[in-house]
């Protein structure tokens, strides 16, 4: 006994087909977008099976017919079961409607089918004749359903969620997100007793599944630079997956590829900053010429910048270097620029701007809006810290102008 | 008026863009990205510049209006908030506060600092108003179907 999944010429069924569902163009309807199975012993055809995916990890069984002669020997069953084993990867139900005959119903409840729900005159008013069945006339469609369970590997399906969200939580995902994000994966997969904890730096999960051991994990992440291209497709898998497009499989592969997404190119990075302190400079000051000096020091900051990252240079250290690199730039351009004076304010604002931590001050406000206040503050003195390193940076070397210059900084 | 206008909403468009490169944003979403910093710009600056308001009172609208846009974005593109969020709300940040606090502070002039100080810190706090007061608003009001259903509740009922 074998049973094959047919993909071409699924017309050739039609005369077993036929059997379970009498009109033609209702079996259009459905055939092309179904799985057909087939189940054959010795080449000989024995049964049929057509399922639909519906939305929601649903799935439904649409026609199911054995040859009239191999009826009553467990063919049906053994199909049922293959196809709810084959879709519990990825749905959670299975459906199936049929007409109010005893045997049928009976049938699909010794194939551990409960009753769902009921759809009126539905054969009355799709079926141009009038179907009997057990001399009963049809009239209402019975739905019943099977939950459907998948082999639950629990530690597999805490290590893929716990991945997704050290993955959103590098790269700038807020608290909220990934703790919907784990819990959402975990529930799609079948494992309901989840509890999280989170902090802006770190990652603890528990999850249950019946009465077997817990599993816990802790993971430790890093507070480091955000790639909001990666938030974003991290946030689409977990949609995907708990729309129940993804097996388990599917979604741990996805995730490697997503964590290996470079970001935007260093030139663009570059350039990026510069363009950013260009029209910030020109914004705050109103200064033209500023505005395009600042343009080229935003530029040479953020490759101090991403070299200190490269070389993993600590915050403190980068900002403050960053600060000092913008102003001497600034005073140097001013003391060596033969025109009128310039102002110096100008450039030094919209040169500071791509050092300013974005992600930090806004989720950290978002946290502590959201009552979370651990996280919140670990962020907000994260973001607070910047803006001092960078304001001692850019001191430093102010003093050391003022003091060369003898009194005045003359600005 | 109109080329000071024009220059404005070119610039803080074209800054926010560059803002999200530096965030690795995706492509797609670079000119909601620019359209969500230049209109909170824009506020900002009519607040600051047509009225008697101050800064703070600015950034707090100018950050209520750039959380606005990015909710309705972020549910109609179906992505992450924080994209249009960070990126839009950079225009308001007080960098200006940053630099003048420490320049003060270098000439020994501590008055001026403390005052430049604290006006970064109230500016600070408008935008930490301006977003929370718009994040504690329900999710499903900036959906759709939510005002739909309202529609059809008021008629029948």
């Amino acid at each position: 006994m074998k049973i094959q999944q047919v993909t071409e010429d699924k017309k050739k069924y039609l005369d077993l087909l036929l059997l379970a569902d009498p009109q033609e163009d209702m079996i259009d309807k459905y055939l092309d977008e179904s799985t057909l199975f087939v189940l054959s012993e010795d080449e000989i055809v024995k049964t049929v099976c057509a399922v639909v995916m519906l939305k929601n990890g649903q799935c439904e069984i649409k026609n199911i017919a054995t040859m009239p002669e191999e009826q009553g020997k467990g063919y049906g069953k053994y199909m049922i079961d293959y196809v709810c084993e084959h879709f519990s990867e990825r749905c959670q139900m299975m459906y199936v409607g049929t007409g109010n005959s005893r045997k049928t119903i009976e049938f699909y409840e010794k194939c551990r089918f409960v009753n769902s729900h009921i759809v009126e005159n539905f054969f009355t008013d799709n079926y141009k004749e009038p179907i009997y069945e057990d001399g009963i006339l049809l009239t209402d469609m019975i739905y019943l359903r099977r939950p459907l369970y998948a082999q639950i590997d629990v530690k597999r399906v805490v290590n893929l969620a716990l991945e997704a969200g050290r993955i959103l939580l590098k790269n700038g995902g807020e608290i909220f997100r990934v703790d919907e994000t784990m819990t959402r994966i975990c529930n799609r997969f079948h494992v309901d007793k989840v509890d999280t904890f989170m902090l802006s730096h770190g990652i603890f999960i528990s999850a249950q599944h019946g009465d077997e051991e817990v599993y816990t994990k802790v993971k430790h992440v890093p507070l480091s630079g955000s790639n909001l291209e990666i938030v974003a497709e991290v946030n689409d898998l977990s949609r995907e997956i708990s729309s129940g497009k993804v097996t388990l499989e599917e979604a741990e592969k996805k995730l490697k590829e997503i964590e290996r997404m470079p970001g935007a190119g260093y030139w663009q990075k570059i350039l990026g900053a510069g363009l950013g302190s260009g029209c910030f400079g020109y914004l705050l000051c109103g200064a033209g010429r500023e505005s395009i000096l600042a343009f080229f020091i935003g530029c040479l900051l953020y490759m101090w910048v991403l070299a200190a990252n490269k070389h993993k240079v600590s915050k403190i250290v980068t900002n403050m270097v960053g600060g000092v690199i913008i102003s001497s730039l600034a005073i140097l351009a001013n003391y060596i620029s033969v025109m009128e004076p310039l102002q110096i304010d100008g450039i030094i604002i919209g040169g500071i701007m791509p050092l300013i931590p974005g992600v930090a001050f806004v989720s950290a406000i978002r946290e502590i809006a959201d009552s979370d206040f651990l996280s919140g503050t670990v962020r907000m003195i994260d973001a607070l810290l910047v803006f001092v390193y960078i304001a001692i940076g850019v001191g430093i070397s102010l003093s050391v102008y003022r003091t060369l210059s003898g009194g005045g900084l003359g600005l | 008026m109109i080329v000071f206008l024009l220059k404005n909403m070119l610039c803080s468009f074209a800054g926010t863009i560059a803002y999200a490169i530096l965030f690795s944003v995706p492509k797609k979403y670079y000119v909601s990205c620019g359209f969500t910093g230049m209109t909170g710009w824009l506020v900002y600056l009519f607040i600051t510049q047509a009225t008697i308001f101050s800064a703070a009172v600015g950034s707090f609208f100018g950050s209520l209006t750039v959380v606005l846009i990015s909710r309705m974005l972020a549910v109609r593109m179906k992505c992450p908030i924080t994209i249009f969020l960070v990126s839009g709300i950079f225009p308001l940040v007080p960098g200006a506060g940053v630099y003048y606090t420490a320049y003060y502070l270098v000439t020994n002039e501590m008055g001026l600092a403390a005052v430049k100080g604290l006006e970064a810190i109230k500016i600070a706090f408008g935008i930490v108003l301006g977003i929370a007061v718009v994040l504690s608003v329900p999710r499903g009001v900036f959906q759709l179907e939510y005002w739909r259903q309202r529609r059809y509740r008021r008629k029948y009922e």
